[in-house]
């Protein structure tokens, strides 16, 4: 311990001031800085020296009792949808999943329970099966077959303080939602130790063998996740229009017919590969090269563009089409 | 520092280390909880550490007595700040900090603290790592007095 002051410190007092000073916490404290603070059940010793002139000249030192306190745990979880926004879901859909982290805002490894909650309203529809799934290999992803299923006491997390785990929650979409349904589900999760307002003690529960105390979140947390339906539907037009060769409208032979075909995709989402095919009515011939796709000509053959002449019909491959999209295929054919 | 008068009763009921005809030292440790009424009157009280979480305000209470029957010359107390706490304030014109483990001393405004880049920026309480106290007045035979310091639970 250091000597008297206004002396200056010998070296050895000084080593002897920092081993003192790091062997009061050396017993569980560890010096890192910890946004949770303090591990549970540390213990906080403090000691003084007193220094004076002795009696018979030089100097006498005595040390103080020792007081010690063992921090308490604070029990303190947070909960946070890890989905960006909506997850997009279709009708009928299973093993849909939203994401969510829960982490330790306590200074004491505790076990959380686990709780999802997919009729809490606020919604349109509320999902079906609504499983809780540990990520336990801890990638941040879904990974079917890996990730197990929770079952509430038996794995319950346990987190170390300032620790996070993803949880994720698989639910069945109902077959009859429509486009823009939405479905909120709560996943809740629960300090084991206790929970209530904050400020409760449970005596002796705490980590490390001292007391457990609710903190300001009550020792429980909820946040919410959506599902939303993305529904595309096609809407489909054909229209045909007759020039004869005076220049009318006359359906007679050799009258060109010029058929437009009015695809329109409405509601959320999209159509994956889509594809307009339409047959050569009996009685006419297709006239070849009439081929067009939003104003633009397409080769009959099978090539690198979007259209072909099978012999029998015309065919245009769209691709993805997202909700919104309008595309008008025309060709023409002559009466035989 | 008006909340001293609540503990003296406590304080006397606890053994002080015993130093036959000589000084003595005792070390109490209380935790300061604000509680706010109905009316919204703030009550700072000392309670005893029953329990204690991070963020807690935790005052060090060190209590000297001269028990020898003559004055005692050259007194100087020095508490380092344990490692869990960090130090937030005393208020005692004998006192000064370190925040070098004990190889300088002063005033905290007068202190100072290297960096990474090898300049060197004023401290702060946070960096303090040692209290003392140095009495430039003898203590008289039998008298006593307290010494306090603060600090918060990391």
């Amino acid at each position: 311990m250091p000597s008297a002051y206004p002396l200056p410190l010998s070296a050895a007092a000084r080593r002897a001031a920092k081993l003192g000073a790091c062997a009061l916490l050396a017993f569980a404290f560890d010096g890192a800085a910890r946004a949770a603070g303090t591990p549970a059940g540390s213990v906080v010793r403090n000691t003084a020296t007193a220094t004076y002139d002795a009696p018979s000249g030089g100097e006498t030192t005595i040390t103080s009792n020792e007081v010690s306190l063992t921090v308490d745990e604070i029990l303190g979880v947070t909960v946070a949808s890890g989905d960006p926004g909506d997850v997009s879901v279709t009708p009928g859909a299973t093993a849909q999943i939203l994401r969510y982290t829960l982490t330790n805002i306590g200074n004491g490894s505790e076990k959380f329970s686990l709780l999802a909650r997919s009729n809490a309203g606020g919604d349109d529809f509320d999902p079906g099966s609504a499983e809780i799934i540990l990520d336990t290999n801890g990638n941040g992803a879904y990974d079917a077959g890996v990730d197990t299923l929770y079952v509430a006491g038996t794995n319950d997390p346990q987190l170390a303080p300032d620790a996070s785990q993803t949880v994720f929650v698989r639910s069945v979409i109902p077959a009859g939602v429509t486009d823009g349904q939405r479905a909120r589900v709560d996943l809740v999760a629960t300090a084991l130790t206790g929970s209530g307002a904050p400020g409760i003690v449970f005596t002796g529960q705490g980590q490390g063998g001292g007391n457990a105390i609710v903190g300001t979140t009550g020792g429980t947390a909820e946040d919410d996740g959506y599902y939303r339906v993305q529904q595309a539907s096609i809407g489909f037009v054909k229209s045909a229009v007759v020039l004869d060769p005076f220049g009318h409208a006359s359906a007679m032979p050799g009258a060109f017919i010029t058929y437009t075909l009015a695809v329109t995709i409405s509601g959320s989402g999209s159509i994956a590969n889509l594809r307009i095919a339409d047959t050569i009515p009996a009685g006419t011939t297709y006239r070849a090269g009439t081929l067009t796709l939003d104003g633009g000509a397409l080769t009959d053959g099978v090539d690198g563009d979007a259209g072909t002449f099978t012999g029998s019909g015309i065919a245009v491959s769209l691709g993805n089409v997202p909700a919104g999209a309008q595309h008008n295929v025309t060709f023409q054919v002559k009466i035989d | 520092m008006k909340f001293f008068l609540p503990f003296l009763a406590l304080l006397s009921a606890t053994a002080a280390t015993a130093a036959p005809n000589g000084v003595t030292l005792n070390n109490a440790v209380f935790v300061e909880h604000v509680r706010v009424d109905a009316q919204g009157h703030r009550t700072v009280a000392l309670d005893p550490p029953a329990v204690v979480t991070p963020g807690d305000h935790l005052v060090f209470v060190l209590t000297y007595r001269n028990g020898g029957a003559q004055p005692a010359t050259g007194f100087g107390v020095t508490n380092p700040i344990p490692d869990a706490v960090t130090f937030e304030s005393v208020e005692d014109p004998r006192a000064v900090v370190s925040v070098d483990h004990g190889a300088t001393w002063g005033a905290l405004a007068t202190l100072t603290v290297a960096q990474p880049d090898g300049s060197r920026r004023p401290a702060v309480a946070a960096d303090v790592t040692h209290v003392r106290w140095a009495f430039s007045q003898p203590i008289p035979a039998g008298a006593e007095g307290r010494l306090t310091f603060r600090g918060i639970v990391k």
